[in-house]
């Protein structure tokens, strides 16, 4: 059987069948501490030293999200099936006063048993409370209809996958079959942006330019590149512009695009990558007389939202989503919700994906 | 008018809120410590957090001669102690070419109208959006100046598709009376529909929780009512007495006024209402008021001794420390006939709550700091497990703490590990703070945005406050327009006591007890 580096920090190892057992003899050996839960957080990888990482992100995200934490982690390379489990707690200060625990339990697997895998998770989870999954990496083998259909809610980052129209594929299958709710931490990467543009077109002489736009351009470090589509078939749905191929054909490679808008009029986009860029570096819409940019510097922990009309300019700083996924998991499990506009802009995204 | 999410399709989807619109606030008052210590750092907090509407300019109106800078610094020298998620400087230095200061006296006539030039500037520069939201932050005598001046100028009126509003701090008048002048004033400047009564109380997490708990949880509704409640507690304790001056404000206001009228009444009738038709301002409001209007009035002196008690504090120690008498309190008169704690006993009578007792307590110098509504269920009958000798026949009770320590818990009554069969009470109990790790936003936040989304859920209509008054002044008359000897006594209790022996009385005629807290 393997051993997962460093195993020690994921706790105390424990046998599996009396990890519940274990667990209550953990809580009452310190009445002082509060263990609360609102949902069980199950985090799975098939990365080796994921355990690690993942049970360190877990403090992080424990901090706002009391949870029960799950972490899988899966070694397919080694045939032998076995199964390893540790437990331990995560406290922080509440407010300065109270010392506030959730548990973590870490799951080493090896190999390649879908049954046993689920119901590893499945037997271990407290009831009543929503299951979030966090899928790390590639859908792969074990993502499978009997998983999805007892999750409430899948994380998943899109920006990390090789692949992505295929594996896109999948989720729309779940959502198809169970109407999975789905979080992607690409389309979480957009959300700052969003609100900026949305905050920025209330302004009325804005707001009458979007007819007339005649050009959108959309600046991506080149490992996000689905955050920029996910944006602009965010952007292009919500304005209602339909995709054209004229006259575009010899671009067809790039990252440029031709939309009509409800007027008849064309819109040329041009999605640009750029590796010095945040995540998300810019967007701006120009318009006869009238340009709205938000953007965001490498590194900055604020967008920048600039509007210009003729007779007026804004030019203000707003807060951007983190790049770190804990904190996007954090502020996406804040948000809470069932993602329909998510769900809404996925054909057009996909669309766009497949150009 | 075509509101904005309407106008703009990127709103849609994005929020489960009405949206905010970009407007121009204007503050009288502006040196005051509300607008420092609350508004600035709420309206900084909704910037933080991307709330705060691209184009929100904010002007303090004050008689004070300032410059915008010394305004400004001042300003943030207070953020950065008080604000909620810290002070990020760039954020700041955004924000704070947002605000600048206004030199007038409240009744001048030349100080409104460089205010309306002022006003029509900036909407200029903002591309001729002249939406305005007026904030009267001010000591309340100047609130008919402040309404009329800015009637004369003009200020009450909006452009075409534009709003004007104003939002007036408490408090709303002293008794029914002047609460009417004042609504009148009000009215005859701006319209109800934009007129936002602020009471910082219902822009509290928990306050809102209120109307979720009761129905968003199909198990507590049905319950809800006279057959299952045996009675309701709503206690508002303050270990505070008149630090910092306070005395001068609250010997003329006392208790009863300054707490219950607006706060206490108005978690009350949370509690107490009828489901509303849908979640719109008057959908909430209409409910809210028919509780308070069924509210049974304690019109005589003999009605008011009968389920009304007023108290003092006496010296005496909190938290371990020396303190005075209500008497000897700085700025408060020695032979002072205001009251310091108050306790009354009140009957919703409607359909739903024939016979239920609401007893509101509220006082200063009590041992600690905590405002909560218990609901006492009815026991279980007395047979099985209540029948037993010896055996707890104390019924469930469930406890909405609005502050501190946010939270809901509910007691039952579970049997003691062992061979006899024992029942003691157990609790299960949420905290805000535990579950959610993230620090809840402030009233002011809350209600500033609605403001400026013109969603006046949680704020106070005209009739509410006036049927508020209606109430309390009748009590207030039994209290001080008695014939002489035939007035309610006015009891007293030691500081740091949890009041007066005739509050208990007045529980246990009924044959209940306050909540321990």
């Amino acid at each position: 059987m393997t051993v997962p580096d460093n195993a020690a920090m994921l706790g105390k190892e424990v046998p599996v069948e009396k990890i519940e057992r274990e667990l209550r003899i953990l809580w009452e050996a310190d009445e002082a501490r509060t263990n609360a839960s609102l949902m069980n957080l199950a985090v799975y990888s098939e990365a080796s030293g994921a355990l690690h990482v993942n049970s360190d992100i877990i403090r992080e995200i424990t901090r706002e999200h009391a949870c029960r934490a799950l972490l899988i982690g899966l070694d397919k390379s080694i045939e032998e099936i076995s199964v390893r489990a540790w437990i331990t707690a995560h406290c922080h200060l509440a407010h300065g006063r109270k010392s506030v625990c959730c548990e973590q339990i870490a799951f080493h697997l090896t190999g390649h048993s879908r049954g046993r895998f689920r119901n590893t998770i499945f037997a271990h989870l407290q009831s009543d409370l929503p299951l979030i999954f966090w899928w790390q990496g590639n859908l792969s083998s074990m993502f499978s209809e009997s998983l999805y259909r007892r999750i409430d809610r899948l994380v998943i980052d899109s920006s990390a996958w090789i692949d992505t129209a295929k594996q896109f594929e999948k989720i729309t299958e779940a959502i198809r079959q169970v109407n999975l709710t789905v979080q992607d931490l690409a389309w979480t990467r957009t959300y700052h942006f969003r609100l900026a543009i949305a905050s920025l077109y209330d302004d009325p002489t804005a707001s009458k330019s979007l007819k007339n736009v005649s050009k959108v351009k959309i600046v991506v470090n080149p490992e996000h590149k689905v955050s920029g589509i996910q944006l602009l078939a965010w952007f292009t749905e919500m304005a209602g512009w339909e995709r054209t191929q004229d006259l575009i054909s010899d671009k067809e490679d790039s990252g440029s695009y031709r939309f009509l808008t409800d007027k008849g009029s064309i819109v040329d986009v041009e999605l640009s990558e750029d590796v010095n860029s945040a995540a998300i570096g810019k967007i701006e819409v120009i318009s006869d007389g009238v340009t709205v940019c938000v953007s965001r510097e490498k590194g900055s922990k604020h967008l920048r939202h600039q509007l210009q009309c003729g007779g007026h300019e804004l030019d203000l700083h707003g807060p951007a989503d983190s790049d770190s996924s804990a904190e996007l998991v954090t502020d996406q499990l804040s948000r809470g919700g069932k993602n329909s506009l998510y769900k809404k802009i996925l054909p057009f995204f996909l669309e766009l994906l497949g150009k | 008018m075509v509101h904005p999410s309407m106008s703009n399709p990127f709103r849609e989807d994005l929020v489960s809120r009405s949206r905010p619109e970009a407007c121009t606030v204007v503050i009288f008052g502006a040196t005051g410590d509300l607008t420092h210590r609350k508004l600035i750092p709420a309206l900084y907090n909704l910037a933080v957090d991307g709330e705060l509407p691209p184009g929100v300019k904010i002007i303090g109106f004050a008689r004070r001669d300032k410059s915008n800078e010394v305004f400004r610094e001042g300003l943030k020298e207070l953020n950065q102690e008080v604000s909620r998620n810290g002070h990020d400087e760039e954020i700041w230095q955004d924000f704070e070419n947002t605000v600048e200061y206004h030199q007038s006296e409240f009744q001048d006539a030349d100080g409104y109208k460089r205010l309306a030039d002022r006003l029509d500037a900036i909407d200029v520069e903002r591309g001729g959006k002249g939406n305005r939201l007026f904030y009267i932050a001010s000591a309340p005598e100047y609130f008919d100046d402040i309404l009329e001046h800015l009637k004369g100028a003009g200020l009450n009126e909006s452009s075409e598709g534009c709003w004007s509003r104003v939002i007036v701090e408490k408090p709303f008048g002293t008794d029914l009376p002047s609460a009417q002048h004042l609504n009148k004033v009000v009215n005859q400047t701006f319209e109800e529909k934009d007129t936002y009564r602020i009471d910082h109380y219902l822009g509290k997490e928990t306050a809102q929780n209120i109307m979720v708990l009761r129905f968003a949880n199909a198990i507590f509704e049905p319950l809800w009512n006279s057959r299952y409640i045996k009675q309701v507690q709503i206690t508002c304790a303050e270990h505070l007495g008149m630090e910092g001056g306070r005395g001068g404000y609250y010997d003329k206001a006392g208790a009863l006024r300054d707490m219950v009228q607006n706060h206490l009444l108005q978690l009350l009738s949370l509690v107490a209402m009828e489901p509303p038709t849908d979640l719109s301002a008057d959908g909430v409001r209409d409910e809210k008021v028919k509780v308070i209007r069924s509210l049974r009035q304690w019109d005589t002196p003999e009605l008011v001794a009968e389920n009304v008690v007023r108290a003092q504090y006496t010296a005496g120690h909190v938290h371990g420390k020396s303190v005075v008498g209500y008497r000897e309190e700085d700025r408060v008169d020695p032979e002072s006939m205001t009251e310091s704690y108050v306790a009354l006993r009140c009957m919703v009578d409607t359909w739903r709550w024939s016979g239920v007792p609401f007893y509101i307590r509220m006082g200063k110098r009590l041992p600690k700091k905590a405002t909560e509504i218990s609901v006492h269920f009815r026991s279980a009958p007395n047979v099985l497990f209540n029948a037993t000798p010896g055996d707890t026949d104390e019924g469930n009770v469930l406890v909405i703490r609005i502050q501190p320590d946010e939270g809901i818990s509910l007691r039952m009554v579970s049997k003691l590990p062992g061979t006899t069969l024992r029942l003691e009470p157990v609790k299960m109990d949420f905290h805000y703070s535990t579950s959610f790790g993230k620090g809840s936003p402030e009233a002011y936040e809350r209600l500033l945005l609605d403001a400026m989304a013109g969603d006046a859920t949680l704020f106070a209509r005209r009739d509410e406050v006036e049927e508020a008054w209606k109430f309390i002044d009748h009590i207030h008359r039994g209290w001080h327009e008695s014939d002489k000897g035939k007035e309610p006594e006015m009891a007293d209790f030691v500081a740091g006591s949890w009041g007066p022996e005739a509050a208990d009385d007045l529980l246990e005629k009924d044959g209940n007890t306050w909540r321990r807290l």
